[in-house]
């Protein structure tokens, strides 16, 4: 007998991979790309019987968010009259868990550069204030070049709390940071790193720095020993591996060492290539991204630039930057609405509205990097508080007339606008052009938009 | 008795007037139908901002702009009136739908340059007139509070007029401008929307109202 492929969507839908209390996970291909994915199936009966349906919602918009190499991907998400389904990435090289069960502990090199993936990974799911709180290696995926993907943030308590209100509270306690088994409030973000800790213990030993099979044990044990950082190290753990992992583990989350200090531990640093976010992502918020968006819009495709000259603007492109065109604030959920970009005019010649803004920016303690007639302005803060990045570039819109165009790349939009840009037009002052005796027909301009 | 059936369904989804299946506006658009449910999502909060119609009025399309029901905008005008397919002073969600597929990464590029050489036709006289141009040019500096005297406005569109009016004719026809674009193709960004390739993930409460028979979704590329 003929097996029929059943299809959902552009999706060919192949075997079982797993199952969960939830969701079924089969394999399936992209009948367009080719490309393999995982298609999590989600009866709606048992969604709507566990009252989840928020909690869907939620979890989908996390792992929108939460796009970054070393974190398995979401794709797409389709629904029928009784079931969801969701596209994730397809991750071919089983858990990094098995990887250990099966071959035993990991040489420190091969160690390191999970730990330098996962910490990246896990540093930008914090940056977007999304924290995982269920980090253990068999949520940890190894994909076809071995590299790290975590998998289940966001979509990892709906799947787990299958195994009941135990799984979540009980969990899996080996990893969970001691602050949170004793069920006080706790830092999101100081919890990953725990769990961060003690999977890096793990692939390095072999085993758990804390075990016990049952719980009052380990709770015991977190009492007597952990709170009193008491786990030893195999010897095979170099000096510095050894250095690093103590100050994770450390059980007082206040004095635990963070994201920034991890990243500057001479341990983690050696050859550590931070991974450079994918070029499809062109998000808003990424500084990079925008920066070369921008850069895609107007110097790859306007070669006309003047030998040395700032590019120029037609009157069509002038228009495109109109507000009323920009329909991509209808898709905008969020409430923040400020302007982005704002821009102003100068009669002064590019180079030197490039300097006043340089000057002007470094006096706002702001970084400062120009590339012909566009410039960069960050402000970088060690605990990511007020951070932001804005892009100015200059154009010519007619002869000896310029227009800067200032967009923030990232950052709070309230905090850009309030404390940013303000500010920074009135240090520009004597730049920016306002014309005082031959003022344009003011009629035209009421009669138009005002 | 079928209408009396189509009533009864009609009421028991809870849908406005104005409403279209999915199922139909999926077969018309590159939009999937579990897209064009996303939309819907989306269309229901743009049409009940202010008035809870299933209609989008000039003023929620404002609000949903400029987050000011009240800001006048050249251009949000000539979006909403090409939108407004049946000029009839609302978009309705077919109307919705069909306008935002131009929008649609997927969507062919003639299109696009057409829905923005009839965006910038302000007086329908299927001709883009140098003095258009000059009307637009102006509201966008008053948009932006930059003032410029009429005659570096003047500067501008001349300028702009010389590259694209290849006729010389003091217009820019249908071919012209398609011209134009090929040399300036950063004009037409603005009509694709990246927010139309994700709209399931970023809807997601239609998974629960899908209306889509199992395992039967058409296939769409």
């Amino acid at each position: 007998m003929r097996k029929k492929t059943r299809t959902v969507g552009k999706y060919e839908v192949g075997r079982t991979i797993g199952q969960g209390t939830f969701a079924k996970v089969k394999f399936a291909r992209n009948s367009v790309s080719g490309e393999s994915v995982a298609l999590k199936v989600l009866p709606k009966a048992t969604i709507l019987k566990h009252r989840m349906v928020d909690q869907i919602k939620r979890e989908i918009s996390i792992m929108k968010i939460v796009r970054h190499p070393n974190i398995v991907r979401l794709h797409e998400v389709l629904a029928s009259r009784t079931k969801i389904y969701i596209i994730l990435e397809f991750i071919s090289g089983g858990e990094l868990f098995d990887k250990i069960v099966h071959c035993g502990r990991l040489p420190e090199n091969e160690c390191r550069r999970y730990f330098q993936q996962l910490i990246d990974a896990v540093a930008h799911c914090h940056s977007k204030g999304v924290y995982h709180r269920d980090l253990k290696p068999e949520n940890l995926l190894l994909d076809s070049y071995g590299d790290l993907k975590v998998s289940d943030f966001g979509l990892s308590a709906l799947l787990q709390q299958g195994v009941g209100l135990l799984h979540t509270t009980c969990g899996t306690p080996n990893y969970v940071a001691p602050e949170v088994l004793s069920n006080q409030g706790y830092d999101g973000a100081a919890a990953d790193i725990w769990s961060c800790g003690v999977i890096l213990f793990f692939i390095m030993a072999g085993y758990l720095p804390f075990y016990e099979i049952d719980i009052p044990t380990l709770y015991k044990k977190f009492n007597v020993q952990i709170s009193a950082g008491q786990f030893s190290s195999p010897f095979w753990f170099s000096p510095e591996a050894n250095s690093l992992i103590k100050k994770i583990l450390d059980p007082n989350p206040k004095t635990r060492i963070q994201i920034e200090g991890i990243k500057k531990h001479p341990w983690f640093k050696k050859n550590y290539l931070p991974v450079k976010p994918s070029e499809e992502e062109v998000n808003l918020d990424d500084v990079r991204a925008v920066f070369d968006d921008i850069e895609d819009q107007y110097v790859s495709e306007q070669s006309v630039a003047k030998e040395g000259g700032p590019l120029m603007m037609n009157a069509f492109e002038m228009i495109t930057l109109s507000q009323g065109l920009n329909l991509s604030s209808l898709f905008d959920r969020q409430q923040d609405y400020v302007k982005r970009q704002t821009r102003f005019v100068s009669r002064k010649p590019p180079r030197d509205i490039i300097s006043s803004v340089e000057a002007v920016a470094e006096s706002m303690g702001l970084k400062v990097h120009t590339r012909n007639y566009k410039t960069r302005l960050e402000r970088i803060s060690a605990n990511k508080v007020g951070e932001f990045a804005v892009v100015l570039e200059v154009f010519e819109v007619a002869p000896s007339l310029f227009m800067a165009d200032v967009r923030k790349a990232s950052g709070d939009t309230l905090e850009y606008h309030k404390q940013f840009y303000k500010n920074f037009c009135t240090k520009l002052e004597n730049i920016i052009w306002k014309p005082t005796e031959d003022v344009a027909n003011p009629s035209v301009l009421r009669s138009l938009t005002c | 008795m079928h209408t009396l059936m189509g009533c009864f369904c009609l009421k028991k989804l809870g849908h406005k007037p104005g409403y279209e299946a999915p199922i139909n506006l999926a077969s018309e658009t590159p939009f999937t139908v579990n897209e064009v449910e996303a939309l819907y999502d989306l269309f229901k909060k743009l049409s009940s901002s202010i008035i809870d119609d299933g209609l989008i009025h000039k003023e929620e399309f404002q609000l949903a702009l400029f987050k000011n029901s009240n800001k006048q905008n050249l251009f949000a005008d000539r979006i909403f009136d090409l939108f407004d397919i049946k000029h009839n002073g609302v978009i309705e969600f077919g109307e919705f739908v069909r306008s935002l597929s131009v929008f649609h990464p997927n969507a062919p590029e003639a299109d696009k340059i057409a829905f923005l050489f009839r965006l910038y036709d302000l007086r329908q006289t299927s001709c883009i007139e140098a003095e258009e141009l000059k009307e637009m040019v102006t509201a966008l500096l008053c948009e932006n509070n930059m003032s410029l005297s009429e005659d570096v406005v003047d500067l501008i569109v001349e300028k702009t007029m010389m590259e694209a009016d290849t006729k010389r004719d003091g217009k820019i026809d249908d071919e012209e401008w398609k011209e134009f674009v090929k040399k300036n193709p950063s004009i037409i960004k603005i009509m694709t929307l990246s927010d139309l390739k994700e709209l399931t993930l970023a809807f997601p409460s239609f998974v629960m109202n899908s209306g889509v028979s199992d395992l039967q979704q058409p296939v769409k590329n």
